[in-house]
């Protein structure tokens, strides 16, 4: 006896076991995390690479790097001419400014926290330097938590200048930590007004004639550096920062030239000068 | 379709913003943007990675041409043109990439946020995540 063939249940796609499948949410989720991990990691990279706040200088180590950086021989600055600088000078057409001495006047407009201004100030005393005698310069650097964190420079605040050639007057807003230090008068807030139509800082004019804002080259360039390894590489013509300090400081020397009607001759005389000066107009 | 109206809106609007930082580029008009701190445009756009490869072009005409091309990617797959979708999902991914890099310039690099760029690189995440989700849509009902 046979058993009789037990009757196969006929297969439909519909018993399959049921695939489960991703919600549709789960994937734009997932990209949306995955970039803000990204971000995050992004923010911990800068804030390991960020360089930190040098201590200021003692006065001593600071007179040691100012006489380093302003006893440059002059043919070195020669050798420069604009180096890697960005001539950002503009000729300007204003009632000429003397200063309270009588001189042409070198106006500075700037604050302790801007990066920019911290590149400048370096420039400005070498080129100043060329025309007179700083005392009091103090070390600073910028703001930590603005761009270019903590690059180092010195501050106007405090510091006195005297010259037989040029007047040069100073206004630092703020310290480094954005609290209030000097406010500029309502004629040098005119000045500004009239010049520096962005509010960009810093703000430099050359009596009247000549007026810039901005750095003449980026802060990175001393970033991560100490005071003396600034003034050390101003030693090297060839360093990144030679061409980009001594290159500004060319400019401006040939501006307050400009102004001083090529005096002293011994600055105003040599033929880079005198070429930068040609291109001012 | 609602989802590849809202491409074409992102892509529309991004186009607006690389033009309009274009245009600041070439000319003296002033740049709109707050500068504060760590928020400065002027410091990414006047940055080396303003500018393509050493060039004197933008890297916003890069996004004018980026932005276009996902325009008329979402206005076609609007007209029902459905093998655009892959295409839109692997260019948005190469938008993606690309902003990811500029992210990690403007934070690592730079220590910089320019928000005209922020806002560009959201409108490219939003283009890429319809194009993610109509892509998953499109296979799942094939």
């Amino acid at each position: 006896m046979s058993r009789p063939a037990a009757k196969r249940p006929p297969v439909s796609r519909s018993m399959r076991k049921p695939v489960s499948r991703t919600p549709s949410w789960v994937a734009p989720v997932a990209v949306v995390a995955g970039i803000a991990l990204l971000v995050v990691a992004f923010l911990v990279i800068r804030w390991y690479t960020t360089p930190v706040a040098p201590p200021p200088l003692t006065v001593d180590a600071t007179q040691l790097v100012i006489s380093s950086i302003t006893s440059l021989p002059a043919s070195e600055l020669d050798a420069v001419g604009t180096g890697s600088a960005n001539n950002l000078i503009k000729r300007v057409s204003g009632t000429p400014q003397t200063g309270p001495n009588g001189h042409p006047e070198v106006f500075y407009l700037g604050a302790e926290y801007c990066p920019y201004c911290a590149a400048e100030r370096w420039p400005m005393i070498i080129a100043l330097s060329r025309f007179g005698t700083f005392s009091g310069l103090k070390t600073t650097s910028s703001s930590s938590t603005d761009v270019y964190a903590n690059t180092p420079t010195f501050t106007f605040h405090g510091a006195t200048y005297t010259s037989q050639y040029v007047d040069f007057v100073s206004v630092e807003t703020t310290d480094r930590n954005r609290n209030p230090l000097e406010t500029p008068t309502s004629a040098q807030q005119a000045l500004v007004n009239q010049y520096d139509t962005s509010g960009s800082i810093p703000f430099v004019d050359f009596g009247n004639r000549y007026a810039f804002n901005g750095a003449m080259y980026l802060p990175d360039v001393l970033s991560g550096m100490s005071w003396q390894a600034v003034a050390d590489s101003l030693a090297q013509s060839s360093s990144p920062q030679a061409k980009a300090i001594l290159g500004s400081a060319n400019l401006v020397t040939a501006a307050i030239c400009r102004l001083t009607a090529d005096q002293p001759a011994t600055v105003c005389s040599s033929s880079a000068i005198q070429a930068i000066e040609q291109k001012l107009g | 379709m609602r989802l590849q109206a809202l491409a074409l809106v992102a892509s529309l609007a991004g186009l607006g913003i690389s033009l309009y930082l274009t245009v600041v580029h070439y000319s003296t008009i002033p740049l709109v943007c707050p500068a504060n701190g760590v928020i400065s445009c002027e410091q990414v756009l006047s940055s080396r990675y303003g500018v393509i490869g050493g060039s004197a072009i933008p890297t916003s005409a890069a996004g004018i041409v980026w932005f276009a091309v996902s325009a008329l990617l979402a206005a076609g797959l609007i007209a029902r043109s459905e093998g655009l979708a892959r295409l839109q999902l692997g260019w948005s991914a190469l938008g993606l990439l690309t902003v990811l890099f500029l992210i990690y310039v403007e934070i690592v690099q730079l220590g910089a946020i320019c928000t005209w760029c922020s806002a560009a690189h959201v409108l490219v995440l939003v283009i890429f995540l319809v194009a993610l989700t109509s892509r998953n849509g499109t296979r799942v009902r094939s």
